[in-house]
């Protein structure tokens, strides 16, 4: 790898080799494969597949365009979204990869103020990490979304929704964490003295809006319990998020680094956050609706939630809580966690949408409030499309996250 | 101007002409799971006694809607009359409006790429001046009665001052305008279709209620985008 010099900071030189002989980056090409399949998928679902109204038929008798259409109506999947389940596996993974991302870039600029060391030297590798978590995060999103109306959000902005102020706030917040990155790369110390602290109050202000908005957008679905009576959202997204980007910090100082010496405080936060986790979710259940804890705890859900807080508290909290501990089962904890915390989220999403909205009195919440407990709970497969898209943005952080590497941050080691 | 509809739910007989009227006047997408309006049965069993009730249904076009509230790009808003409107040309499909409504009336149009609900027939009635629905017009038992609340003289305030009524989940405090009417001379219907947690009103105690969702969100009021 050859480097030359810049006005602050060295670039490196990236040739083909690199692109074909490294193991993140291939990995990250089988992970985007699914990603352009994904995106196939949804463009010809959203924007091709035949569908018809009542005009369509009067319209054009005998057009087989529009029999077509009518055999998809009747005979076919119903569309793409579930008019019961609106939000599914896209919001599952933007929420953690947005979540955990942020979660990662907080506790740097945190651990930053407050000179941790081993961590400041790894901060600029864990700020990409962040940075492409959310990038991928992004890319998920707006799969899920009609981007070609997406330009409404700028020329009709509603101040008052949770999810038009997502917008600005990545606006600032992702320029913001790149400055970091680069006053950090460019080694202007006097520079980052004198201003990094100002932009790390920042970045704490941003991240501490971030979460609260996030919370702000599921709270005012008034709708569905699950979400409005979890007692002060914000702080669930955040122990639940700090716990996995902590285990991602561990996995990445292990695996690609090599490195133990940092990891020791972070294994010392994981297990505060944990046991903070595990201690927030027993006393959630306590305020939250309880026919949608009904579910959640004792209904269909009730082995996937056993199966989190096993993954993502249990397990964790027994393996970290040793004194020594060997390598191996610091990585297990750090997978866990990352497997247990994904799982939390899929409950959270799903569950909020599994008690029936309807006022179809039949299959309804009339219906289960008035005479019993809701036995079917609503739970669409998601589309092979959007499980694609969803691995494939593992893909989009692995690959900017490598290239960024290569770019500016191997020559630092 | 304030537009709410009442539905005599008891004399629904479940002919589905409404169904099929707002589809064929709106232009509504085909498919079973694409409805602007729908009638659902509830069936039951008490000792033996099997009992079926029919309730038709749409948007509630609730005065303190949240589905407005979440909504990105102001897509979903109040029209004059307060009717809880999509401008589907500038939906960007986020589906927080589908997840904000507690009566599971909004659909996703594939046809327009955008969400879709019922309009109280503004584009192709009210704004024509007609005081009807498409739904309203064909049902053959006469369930339905659109009307202005603000308009004292309206059938529809002389019906709900005659007549108890309930709505849905009032619970969720988005105060919505359909209003259904309790079965006054069959005690054993109203029994086995109304839950003991049902709240009736009467048109007077409803009003307050009303006035005060009314004063809250009026200013958000606005033409229609059509």
């Amino acid at each position: 790898m050859e480097s030359g010099d810049t006005l602050d900071f060295t670039i490196n030189k990236l040739t083909l080799k690199h692109f074909l002989s490294d193991k993140v980056l291939l990995l990250s090409y089988v992970f985007l494969l699914f990603a352009i399949f994904g995106v196939v998928e949804m463009v010809y679902e959203r924007y091709f597949l035949l569908s018809a109204n009542a005009f369509d038929a009067g319209l054009h008798p005998g057009s087989r365009e529009v029999a077509d259409a009518m055999r998809e109506a009747v005979f076919g999947a119903g569309g793409e979204v579930k008019r019961e389940a609106p939000w599914s596996l896209y919001i599952v993974n933007y929420m953690y990869l947005i979540y955990v991302g942020s979660g990662i870039i907080f506790l740097v600029a945190l651990m930053e103020i407050f000179e941790v060391e081993n961590i400041i030297n790894m901060a600029a590798e864990f700020l990409t990490l962040g940075v492409a978590m959310l990038l991928a995060g992004l890319f998920t999103i707006l799969m899920d979304l009609n981007i070609l109306n997406l330009y409404w959000m700028i020329f009709q902005p509603q101040f008052s929704s949770g999810m038009w102020l997502m917008m600005p706030l990545y606006m600032i917040y992702i320029p913001l964490v790149i400055l970091e990155i680069y006053l950090i790369l460019s080694h202007k110390k006097a520079w980052i003295k004198r201003v990094a602290f100002a932009i790390i109050i920042m970045s704490l202000l941003v991240e501490l809006v971030e979460f609260y908005i996030q919370a702000k957008l599921f709270d005012m679905n008034s709708a569905r319990h699950l979400w409005t009576t979890y007692p002060v959202l914000p702080l669930y997204f955040m122990v639940s998020s700090f716990s996995a980007s902590l285990a991602i910090m561990i996995l990445y100082s292990y695996l690609l680094r090599r490195n133990c010496k940092q990891t020791y405080i972070l294994e010392r936060a994981t297990l505060y956050f944990v046991l903070a986790l595990g201690a927030y979710e027993a006393v959630a259940y306590l305020f939250i609706d309880k026919n949608w804890a009904q579910i959640i705890l004792f209904g269909d859900f009730k082995y996937y939630f056993y199966l989190y807080i096993a993954l993502a508290v249990v397990i964790p909290f027994a393996l970290l809580f040793r004194r020594k501990l060997t390598r191996k089962l610091k990585l297990l904890a750090a997978l866990f966690i990352i497997c247990g915390t994904y799982l939390g989220k899929l409950i959270f999403v799903y569950g909020g949408n599994a008690y029936p909205m309807s006022n179809r009195f039949g299959v309804g919440f009339e219906k289960y409030s008035e005479y019993e407990q809701v036995k079917e709970i609503i739970f669409f497969m998601p589309s092979f499309g959007e499980i694609a898209v969803v691995i494939g943005s593992f893909g989009i952080f692995l690959f900017i996250y490598r290239v960024v590497y290569f770019l500016f941050l191997a020559t630092r080691e | 101007m304030n537009f709410a509809m009442a539905l005599d739910y008891q004399s629904c007989i479940d002919c589905k002409a409404c169904e099929v009227a707002c589809k064929e006047e709106n232009g509504v997408q085909l498919g079973a799971d694409k409805q602007r309006i729908w009638v659902t049965q509830v069936e039951k069993s008490i000792f033996g006694q099997p009992f079926v009730s029919l309730h038709p249904s749409q948007c509630n076009h609730c005065l303190d809607a949240p589905c407005v509230d979440v909504c990105p790009t102001g897509s979903s808003y109040f029209a004059l009359g307060g009717i809880v409107m999509t401008d589907k040309d500038t939906c960007i499909l986020c589906k927080g409006c589908m997840e904000a409504c507690p009566y599971d009336a909004r659909f996703v149009d594939d046809t327009h790429v955008a969400v879709d609900k019922c309009t109280f027939c503004y584009d192709t009635r009210l704004i024509n001046g007609e005081m009807t629905t498409a739904c309203q017009a064909t049902c053959p038992t006469k369930v339905r009665l659109f009307g202005n609340l603000d308009d004292a003289e309206s059938d529809l305030v002389k019906l709900l001052k005659e007549r108890r009524f309930y709505v849905l989940k009032e619970e969720e405090k988005t105060v919505p305008k359909l209003f259904y009417l309790l079965p006054e001379n069959d005690n054993y219907y109203a029994i086995n279709s109304v839950s003991t947690d049902t709240k009736i009103y009467t048109y007077d105690t409803f009003v307050p209620i009303l006035e005060a969702a009314k004063a809250k969100r009026e200013k958000q009021w606005k033409v229609a985008i059509l």
